[in-house]
């Protein structure tokens, strides 16, 4: 029965705790950035449809798309290309096996006469007057039947009226594998491509993005896979964030940043509260010798620099998130278990805890049941507060290079800009957004700690 | 309890502190998987050779091995090692740099690193304390005001920017957009074929030093000022402030003579005390600026691998901090009258 009626109570209370946090300016505006970055974080693989690491989705060092108004003459890609068309030279015939995508065709042909060819078309009209910045093509190309022959010669070009700009030339020989196995082995021809934009691209008109197989001699039947059939044509701007040296979307890397700044900040800030929570409870309660080790022991940590430990402990331990977020928790420890001693030593005082050991409560009984629900309040601020210098320290050691490799976090954002900007300088696209992030979302967990300060320090309260 | 006393408590504190750090740096560097690896690394890497004899020589100069039987290591006992690490800290013996192959002290101190280090790190805390005191003093005499408001929240916001952020955007802003100030390192590139004349060598140093000097000096004025402020406040509130103004005494006189005197005791202490965080934030601000301090050699060391050079400024790094501990509660000792005549 009392179990029964605890468990309304404490709703009751965390909803009136909830209400007063919201009616607190700070509280509000903390809480409300928390949660924002939080959605990003959260819903960062429906946010965006690329991965921070991965995909190349525009030109390199673009702007974002809504500068253009600035700057004038730049465009963001947004090639409307045909799907592609097959089609053989005359007399062939020509026969589209089904599964034809927009990027892949089968086909087979038969022919009666040598030398003669197949074309894969793809057509774009191209809206802009200026050159892409950049472009990309590529395709596979599989035969089969072409046993015992000096093989298909086969170009790719871009085809532009009369000007035809060639790509690749590439001879297309079966071998010796049998026919069956074609589809896995013999993989001749597989390239990809970037050229010189401007010289192709010059005039607002249709391009025609061209593959042509001409068919040995003595062939007169063939099977042709084509796959990946395609040409991509980066913008001068894009997206909302722009893109980095490589051609990859800051605001994927940036969504995926608020991952890492969130689960470090937070899962190290548990690690450092639990340690300091347990020494402090251990230095306080239990006092004499054990609170002399564990203070000068305190003492001598918070003296130590820290950053040159983290970089130092990191460098030997191998830069990994999980070592990252265990050396960030087990050196942020120190300054809570400090305050959590002088409120047990002072607790330890209170009669209650007097007729709790009269009683017959034991040490673990007392410690658990009576002096931390006291601290609990003070556990809540540090959270809060101790949550920014997590996350600057995961940013720093990133900005160093010692972050995690294989996910991307804020801090390696500017690293990387920092890095590029021997080329390039730095670009205000590529070091703004990051850094704010780390700044507005350390703010946040502030302005939640001083408010949950103000509410459980009496001192700190205002009248109403 | 004389101030006699009193200093020999906190010197015996101050040794007690360095074993402290040195048995750290043993535990990490010597103790953790991580040497062994550096060095076979280091052998197998091009520049170094790859000839046994060689390899064993390096396991026995890091002390990994006593000797060597049959050509499998006999390995070190702990103790020893420990007594022989001990000693070469103690006598600032770090090895040598994986990377030079020079002795690690002649690099920190033969290349002006450690110089570099110390006029970035001097100048900023002298303009922090400067800027960050005057200011407290300034907004505390008016608080409630727009001003005192307005500052600090200029305080909270700098201090909430990550240094190297602050760095970067400096650099776009003044060296890139406005090109002020040169984009980063001590010295121009130039000078290594041949010096200006002094005037012009000290303004270009300056210039030099501006950027990486003003980022540290807003990251840290923040703190100082909030805490005089803090203080102030309280100083400001006292019965003899009162009496000061009753007697016609100026303003002037009153925030400095009066009430700054006796606010400035948990200043100076708090001024050592964030010396620590400042040399954390100035490791930062030298790889962002390509100042060629202690930061940027860290940062180095760690592509490298380079033990001895990352062991060698952590204790150089940790010991400074120690100094600066020392340092203040000496000082506090001196200033605060409670602990001459306890």
């Amino acid at each position: 029965m009392a179990q029964q009626r605890k468990v309304p109570y404490r709703l009751v209370r965390f909803k009136k705790f909830l209400l007063q946090m919201l009616k607190n300016k700070m509280a509000f505006t903390g809480i409300a950035i928390v949660v924002f970055f939080t959605f990003l974080a959260v819903a960062a693989p429906l946010l965006t449809p690329y991965t921070p690491q991965g995909s190349i989705v525009s030109g390199q060092l673009d702007p974002p798309s809504w500068y253009p108004a600035v700057a004038g003459g730049r465009w963001s890609l947004n090639t409307q290309f045909s799907g592609l068309a097959v089609q053989g030279s005359s007399g062939v015939q020509v026969s589209v096996l089904p599964g034809q995508t927009e990027n892949a065709v089968n086909f087979s042909i038969s022919s009666p006469q040598p030398g003669s060819s197949i074309t894969v078309t793809k057509t774009i009209s191209y809206p802009f007057n200026g050159p892409p910045q950049s472009f990309l093509g590529t395709v596979e190309v599989i035969p089969t039947g072409l046993n015992g022959t000096a093989g298909a010669s086969s170009t790719v070009n871009i085809q532009q009226g009369p000007n035809a700009y060639l790509l690749w030339q590439t001879t297309l020989v079966h071998g010796d594998y049998a026919p069956t196995t074609s589809l896995t082995y013999p993989l001749n021809f597989a390239t990809t491509g970037y050229s010189a934009p401007a010289i192709i691209f010059n005039t607002k008109t249709s391009y025609e993005y061209v593959l042509n197989i001409v068919l040995p001699a003595g062939v007169s039947q063939a099977t042709f896979i084509v796959r990946n059939f395609r040409l991509l044509l980066f913008g001068t701007v894009w997206g909302l964030f722009g893109t980095d040296n490589v051609g990859r979307d800051l605001f994927t890397q940036f969504v995926y940043g608020a991952q890492v700044s969130l689960l470090v900040g937070l899962l190290a800030t548990f690690i450092g509260i639990g340690v300091g929570l347990v020494v402090g409870l251990m230095a306080g309660y239990l006092g004499r010798l054990v609170d002399e080790v564990l203070m000068r022991f305190t003492d001598m940590m918070l003296v130590i620099p820290g950053l040159p430990l983290l970089i130092v402990l990191v460098a030997v331990l191998g830069p990994s998130l999980w070592n990252i977020i265990g050396v960030l928790g087990f050196l942020g420890w120190m300054g809570f278990a400090r305050i959590i001693r002088s409120q047990v030593l002072s607790l330890r005082e209170r009669p209650f805890i007097e007729a709790a050991k009269a009683s017959g409560a034991g040490t673990g009984y007392i410690t658990t049941k009576h002096i931390f629900p006291n601290i609990v309040s003070l556990t809540y601020v540090n959270l809060a507060l101790s949550v920014p210098s997590a996350i600057v320290g995961e940013a720093a050691l990133s900005f160093l290079g010692l972050g995690p490799q294989t996910v991307v976090s804020w801090g390696q954002m500017l690293e990387l800009a920092h890095g590029a900007a021997s080329s390039a300088g730095l670009l205000w696209w590529w070091i703004i957004p990051p850094g704010l992030g780390i700044a507005i979302l350390s703010l946040s967990f502030i302005l939640m700690g001083y408010a949950l300060d103000e509410m459980f320090n009496p001192k700190l309260r205002k009248r109403q | 309890m004389g101030l006699r006393a009193y200093l020999l408590k906190r010197l015996l504190n101050t040794f007690i502190l360095i074993i402290f750090v040195i048995t750290l740096n043993f535990i990490i560097f010597e103790l953790m998987p991580g040497l062994q690896g550096a060095i076979v690394n280091l052998i197998s890497n091009p520049r170094g050779n790859e000839d046994p004899a060689r390899q064993q020589a390096l396991l026995k100069l890091y002390g990994l091995c006593s000797s060597f039987v049959n050509g499998t290591c006999v390995p070190e006992p702990i103790w020893n090692r420990f007594g022989t690490y001990f000693v070469n800290m103690l006598s600032f013996r770090f090895g040598d740099s994986f990377q030079t192959g020079q002795p690690v002290l002649h690099d920190m101190i033969g290349t002006g690193k450690l110089q570099n280090t110390l006029l970035l790190l001097g100048t900023a805390t002298a303009l922090s304390l400067l800027i960050g005191t005057l200011l407290g003093v300034l907004v505390a005499s008016r608080r409630g005001s727009l001003l005192d408001s307005g500052w600090v929240t200029t305080s909270l916001v700098t201090f909430s920017l990550p240094t190297f952020y602050m760095g970067l955007i400096f650099i776009l802003v003044f060296a890139q957009w406005l090109q002020w100030f040169p984009a980063g390192s001590v010295t121009p590139a130039e000078w290594a074929l041949g010096l200006p004349p002094l005037s012009q060598q000290i303004l270009v140093r300056l210039q030099h030093l501006f950027l990486p000097a003003l980022t540290l000096t807003l990251f840290f004025y923040g703190g100082h000022l909030l805490l005089t402020r803090a203080t102030m406040l309280e100083a400001l509130s006292e019965d003899y402030i009162v009496t000061a103004r009753a007697k016609g005494v100026s303003q002037r006189s009153i925030l400095f003579k009066h009430a700054l005197k006796n606010a400035a005791l948990p200043l100076v202490t708090n001024a050592a005390l964030s010396f620590g965080s400042i040399l954390s934030g100035a490791i930062i601000t030298e790889t962002v600026f390509n100042w060629d301090g202690l930061g940027l050699w860290i940062w180095n060391s760690i592509g490298w691998k380079d033990f001895p050079v990352m062991q060698a400024i952590f204790y150089i790094v940790a010991l400074c901090v120690i100094a600066a501990n020392l340092f203040s509660d000496i000082i506090y000792g001196v200033l605060d009258p409670r602990i001459k005549y306890q």
